[in-house]
């Protein structure tokens, strides 16, 4: 094991443990339980790795894929923490992250039965890498849908959510790129693609570690609505939109 | 191949996002009295300060094009064209800021209600999309071949525009003056 493999694996051990206990002695760990869940299983899976790496060194890249499995399933958990979080106060939004997240879920575990039924000897097992890229492009829809939700109408969010939408998104973004980028390259690109997945987590990890130092309550609630009525205020604005269209539809162009 | 370029724009898209995200100062205080007296204000400025159809017909007037082609030496044709092309792309310029504050606007509003109608805000947002992709078509054909280059174009723009003003002019009922000191005065008691 190289000296940066020690340095990544250990410093991020080291960030995953600050972090779990600035989360106890915060009292922000019942605030975000499925993130402060997914961090404790990475701090054990990366013990536990780390353990097998000195005592069965075979048995390491089988077990690493297993952990990798188990760590993504619980990141979709984080990006559920965000969602609910960033929109609070606005159901429909956090509904539909869900959905888009859902789908994207449904239509790569679709395509994954439709490759295992049309081709029997296809088996995912043989490349996990594709697998994993496509379940990490399914975490990088749902993350985008947040980023622009938030953007499009201007919602505010606390330090602690953006924190872990810049530190999940890091990872997640540069864990896409080197995973395809290694498909692409071949056998070539692994020692940069090993680089690149751990340094970003290792960012990823400092990111969390400076955001989540302290819980950093939601901001406060918006003012009310003037006019309660939403669906009054969307049909005006439909019916307005409705005969712009109508009107340039009929423009010679 | 198709699929691995896909990824690799979506990595990317991801990325470039988050730098936009982390780089996003604090958004304003939507829905506030000031961001509803705004909104009457974009009102007004596009009903009274750009869509009367007689300014909209001056800047546009034919008979002043033949009127100058026939009497004036090229050197005032070409000075009167190149005036009319500026007045044209600054009053399109106008409209497409106004429409954008609308849409501001409506999304600072609609963003105050907890159940929004999502399919209703795509259709919205895609029908926005549309009239600012008409303005900015009209900007590229004034800046390309001058103002008389699509009057049908302009009248339907202008007239679109002005059936916004009069639409939202009812959604928008509710910022009478009564309703935002009302407003006024909660936003102090709640400083306070």
């Amino acid at each position: 094991m190289g000296i940066f493999t020690q340095f990544v694996w250990l410093g991020g051990m080291l960030l995953e443990g600050v972090i779990l206990v600035r989360s106890i002695l915060g009292k922000s760990f019942a605030k975000y339980p499925l993130f402060y869940v997914y961090i404790a299983s990475v701090l054990f899976t990366s013990g536990f790795l780390y353990v097998i790496y000195f005592v069965m060194p075979s048995k390491n890249v089988p077990f690493y894929w297993r952990a990798q499995y188990l760590t993504l399933a619980l990141g979709c958990g984080v990006i559920f923490e965000i969602s609910r979080n960033a929109f609070t106060q606005h159901v429909s939004l956090d509904r539909f992250v869900r959905w888009t997240m859902g789908m994207t879920f449904g239509i790569i575990f679709l395509l994954v039965a439709i490759h295992a039924f049309v081709l029997p000897h296809w088996n995912p097992s043989v490349n996990p890498a594709d697998l994993e890229r496509d379940l990490r492009l399914a975490q990088a829809v749902a993350l985008l849908a947040i980023v622009f939700l938030t953007q499009y109408y201007g919602i505010e969010i606390g330090r602690n959510i953006k924190g872990m939408i810049l530190g999940f998104g890091v990872y997640v973004g540069a864990s896409i790129i080197s995973l395809t980028l290694q498909l692409f390259v071949g056998a070539k690109f692994n020692t940069a693609w090993q680089v690149i997945q751990s340094s970003s987590y290792l960012a990823a990890l400092s990111i969390w570690t400076v955001a989540l130092w302290s819980y950093d309550p939601a901001p406060a609630r918006p003012n009310e609505p003037p006019d309660p009525d939403y669906q009054r205020l969307a049909g005006r604005t439909r019916q307005v939109l409705g005969s712009i269209q109508e009107q340039l539809d009929r423009t010679p162009r | 191949m198709i699929q691995l370029v896909l990824s690799l724009l979506l990595g990317l898209a991801l990325v470039v996002s988050l730098y936009f995200f982390a780089r996003r100062s604090k958004p304003s205080a939507e829905g506030t009295a000031q961001q509803l007296r705004e909104a009457r204000q974009t009102l007004d400025s596009l009903q009274f300060g750009l869509l009367p159809n007689d300014l909209v017909e001056r800047i546009f007037a034919r008979e002043d094009l033949e009127y100058v082609l026939s009497a004036a030496r090229p050197e005032v044709q070409s000075l009167f064209l190149a005036d009319r092309k500026n007045i044209a792309l600054a009053w399109v310029g106008r409209v497409r800021s106004a429409v954008l504050n609308l849409m501001r606007f409506h999304r600072g509003h609609a963003r105050l209600h907890a159940r929004l109608s999502f399919s209703t805000e795509i259709r919205l947002a895609l029908n926005f999309a549309g009239l600012l992709t008409a303005c900015r078509l009209l900007q590229i054909t004034f800046y390309l071949r001058g103002p008389y280059a699509a009057p049908g174009m302009v009248r339907t723009a202008a007239a679109a525009a002005g059936r916004v003003c009069s639409i939202s002019e009812d959604s928008l009922a509710f910022l009478n003056v009564k309703r935002v000191d009302q407003l006024e005065n909660n936003e102090a008691r709640n400083r306070a």
